[in-house]
C-alpha cells in the first residue's frame, strides 16, 4: 500500500539507478548495438571518402588517411604534438579556471541580490553580445601577445556564459523550497547557501559546460591570432605550408580534446544534478 | 476558551496587490493547545494565507495574530506541512530532516537519533538514505510530516497535505496522522477543501466563505474517539454534519457567490508572494 504512486515514478528513472532488467533492457542493448554499427559505418565511409577525394583531387585538397596517421605518429613521437597539447591545455585550463571561479562567484552575487542583477543586466548583455574577436586588439595592447593575453582572451570568452546561467539559476530558485525553509525559520544565509545555491547547481553546471566549449574555441583563436603556439599554432603553421596531412593530424587532436571535455562535464552534470533530470522526466 | 488559547486571531484582515485584493476579512478564532481544527472552504477563500499568517511568514493588515501570546515568527513552536512535500531534492530523507533540526540548533548527535526515531514513526526507517525522487508521493508526504514533527512543534500547520495523493494512500496517512496526534497532542490547524476529511479528523471545523475570506460558521465535531479505530463515516452524526456543512456551502452559492468563478478569479491567491525577510 505504501507505494501506490511509485509505478509511474520508477518508470521515469534512467537506466542504472533503479535498473529494470528483462525484455526492455534487452531491447535497449540491441538498439545500442545497432547504433554502434551504423556509427562505425559512417566513420568508415568518411575515411573512405577522404581516400577517394585524394585519388580524384590530389594531396593538396585531401591527404590520404594513412598519411595523416603517419604524420600523427611522427608528431607524437618527436614530441611536437605533446608539447603543443600541453601549451594549449595550459592556456585553456588557466583561462577556463579563472572564468569558472569568477563567473560562478559573480553569477551568485548578481542572481542572489536582485538590485545588483538589475543594475548590471544591460552591461552583461552588451558584453555578452559583442563578438569575442572584437576585444582581441585591445587585449593585445593591454596584455601583449603571449600566454597572459591568451588566458585573458579565453577568460573573456567563457566568463559571461557562466555568469549568465549561474545568475539565472539562482534568481529562479524554487519558490516552494525557499518558502518551506523560511517557514522553518531559515535565515538569509541558510536560505541562500543551503537552498538557493544547491537548487541552482544544475544551471551552474550547464553554464560551465558551455563555458568549457567556448574556452576551447577561444584557446585556438588566441593561438591563431596572437603569438602562434599550441595546437592552434601548429595547425596554422601546417596549413600555411600546405602540409595537409600534418594539419589534419592536429585537427583530429583538437576534435578529441573538445569531445573529451564536453563528455567529462556532462558526466559531472549527471552526477551532481541527477535528481533534476529525474524530476523533469517524472513531470 | 480565551485563557487557554494557544493561537488567537482577532479581526484579522489581509489584502494583496496594494490593498486591491482583499483575501481575508474579520477572521477571529482561537485554537487551544492540543486541539485539532480544520479550516474548510472553497478555493480562493484565503486558507493558505491564513496558515501563513499563523506561521508568521506574513503579517496581517488588520487585527492581531497571537501564538502563545506573542506575534508569531517562523521559528516559534510551529511547523508547516505542505501539499507537495517540498523536500530538498539534493538531500536524502534523513538529510531533509537534519536540515530543519539544524535550523532549530540541535546538536548533531541528538539530531541523528531523533531523525531515525521519527522515520520509524512514519514507517520509513529503511529509507533514511534514499533521495526524495526515489520515493512515491505518499512516502514523500510522510517525510514532510516527519520533518514537521521533528521540531516538536506545539502547533502543526497543514496545508491540504493529502490533496495530491491517491485515495488509498490518503486514507492510510489520515489514520497515521490521527494516531500521531493522539500520542503527541500538538495543536493542528488543518486546511482542506474536503469536507469529509475535515469531519473525519477534527474536533472543530471553521467554515470559510470566499471573497474576501470570512468565517461562515464554526462547527464542533462530536464523534467518538479514537477515530482511527472506529471509522465515524457510518454514523448518523457524521452524515448529519456532512449534510449541514454542504447545506451551508450551497447556501453560499445561492447568495450569489459563484464558487467556480471565484476559484478562477483568484488563481494566484494560494501562491501570493511572501513578505520579504
Amino acid at each position: 500500500m505504501k507505494g501506490r504512486g511509485t509505478g509511474d515514478r520508477t518508470k521515469a528513472t534512467p537506466p542504472g539507478s533503479l535498473g529494470f532488467s528483462g525484455p526492455p533492457g534487452q531491447n535497449r542493448t540491441r538498439q545500442r548495438r545497432k547504433i554502434w554499427v551504423v556509427q562505425g559505418l559512417i566513420a568508415l565511409s568518411l575515411i573512405l571518402g577522404m581516400q577517394l577525394l585524394n585519388m580524384v583531387a590530389g594531396n593538396l585538397v585531401m591527404p590520404t588517411p594513412l598519411s595523416v596517421l603517419r604524420q600523427a605518429i611522427d608528431m607524437w613521437a618527436d614530441g611536437t604534438m605533446g608539447w603543443a597539447l600541453w601549451e594549449s591545455l595550459a592556456v585553456l585550463g588557466a583561462g577556463f579556471g579563472l572564468a569558472a571561479t569568477s563567473g560562478v562567484f559573480s553569477g551568485i552575487l548578481l542572481g542572489g541580490i536582485p538590485f545588483l542583477g538589475r543594475v548590471f543586466a544591460p552591461f552583461v548583455t552588451a558584453m555578452n553580445s559583442t563578438p569575442g574577436a572584437a576585444f582581441i586588439p585591445l587585449i593585445i595592447v593591454w596584455f601583449g601577445l603571449y600566454t597572459e593575453a591568451k588566458i585573458v582572451l579565453v577568460w573573456h570568452a567563457a566568463f559571461f556564459p557562466i555568469l549568465i546561467s549561474t545568475a539565472a539559476g539562482i534568481s529562479t530558485a524554487n519558490r516552494d523550497l525557499t518558502e518551506m525553509a523560511q517557514s522553518f525559520g531559515a535565515g538569509r544565509r541558510v536560505l541562500f547557501w543551503q537552498v538557493m545555491v544547491p537548487d541552482a547547481l544544475p544551471s551552474i553546471l550547464s553554464g560551465l559546460r558551455i563555458g568549457a566549449a567556448v574556452s576551447t574555441v577561444g584557446t585556438v583563436i588566441a593561438e591563431l591570432t596572437m603569438a602562434q603556439s599550441g595546437l592552434g599554432g601548429l595547425m596554422i603553421a601546417a596549413g600555411n605550408r600546405f602540409q595537409m596531412d600534418r594539419y589534419f593530424a592536429v585537427v583530429v587532436v583538437l576534435m578529441a580534446l573538445g569531445t573529451l571535455i564536453s563528455l567529462g562535464l556532462r558526466q559531472a552534470e549527471r552526477r551532481f544534478a541527477r535528481w533534476r533530470v529525474v524530476m523533469a522526466e517524472a513531470r | 476558551m480565551g485563557e487557554a488559547a494557544l493561537i488567537s486571531l482577532q479581526h484579522v484582515g489581509k489584502s494583496f496587490k496594494e490593498g486591491t485584493l482583499q483575501v481575508l476579512d474579520g477572521i477571529s478564532f482561537d485554537v487551544r493547545a492540543g486541539e485539532f481544527v480544520s479550516v474548510v472552504g472553497p478555493s480562493g477563500c484565503g486558507k493558505t494565507t491564513l496558515l501563513r499568517l499563523i506561521n508568521g511568514l506574513l503579517a496581517p493588515d488588520q487585527g492581531t495574530v497571537r501564538v502563545k501570546g506573542a506575534a508569531p515568527v517562523p521559528n516559534s513552536d510551529l511547523a508547516m506541512v505542505f501539499q507537495s512535500a517540498r523536500l530538498l531534492p539534493w538531500r536524502t530523507v534523513a538529510g531533509n530532516i537534519d536540515f530543519v533540526l539544524a535550523l532549530r540548533r540541535l546538536s548533531r548527535k541528538d539530531s541523528a537519533a531523533r531523525t531515525m526515531a521519527l522515520l520509524g514513526a512514519v514507517g520509513l526507517r529503511d529509507f533514511a538514505d534514499a533521495y526524495p525522487h526515489e520515493l512515491s508521493g505518499g512516502m514523500q508526504s510522510r517525510v514532510g510530516l516527519a520533518r514537521a514533527l521533528a521540531v516538536e512543534p506545539q502547533v502543526l500547520l497543514m496545508d491540504e497535505p493529502f490533496a495530491a495523493l491517491d485515495a488509498m494512500t490518503r486514507e492510510t496517512l489520515r489514520a497515521e496522522l490521527l494516531r500521531l496526534w493522539s500520542r503527541r497532542r500538538m495543536a493542528v490547524v488543518f486546511v482542506t477543501h474536503d469536507i469529509d476529511e475535515a469531519i473525519l479528523l477534527s474536533q472543530r471545523i471553521i467554515l470559510l466563505r470566499p471573497r474576501p475570506g470570512r468565517i461562515e460558521e464554526i462547527v464542533s465535531v462530536d464523534l467518538p474517539e479514537p477515530r482511527w479505530q472506529n471509522d465515524p463515516r457510518g454514523l448518523p452524526a457524521f452524515a448529519q454534519l456532512r449534510g449541514h456543512l454542504w447545506g451551508r456551502i450551497q447556501g453560499m452559492a445561492r447568495d450569489g457567490v459563484a464558487l467556480e468563478d471565484l476559484a478562477r478569479a483568484f488563481p494566484e491567491t494560494e501562491g501570493q508572494p511572501r513578505a520579504e525577510g
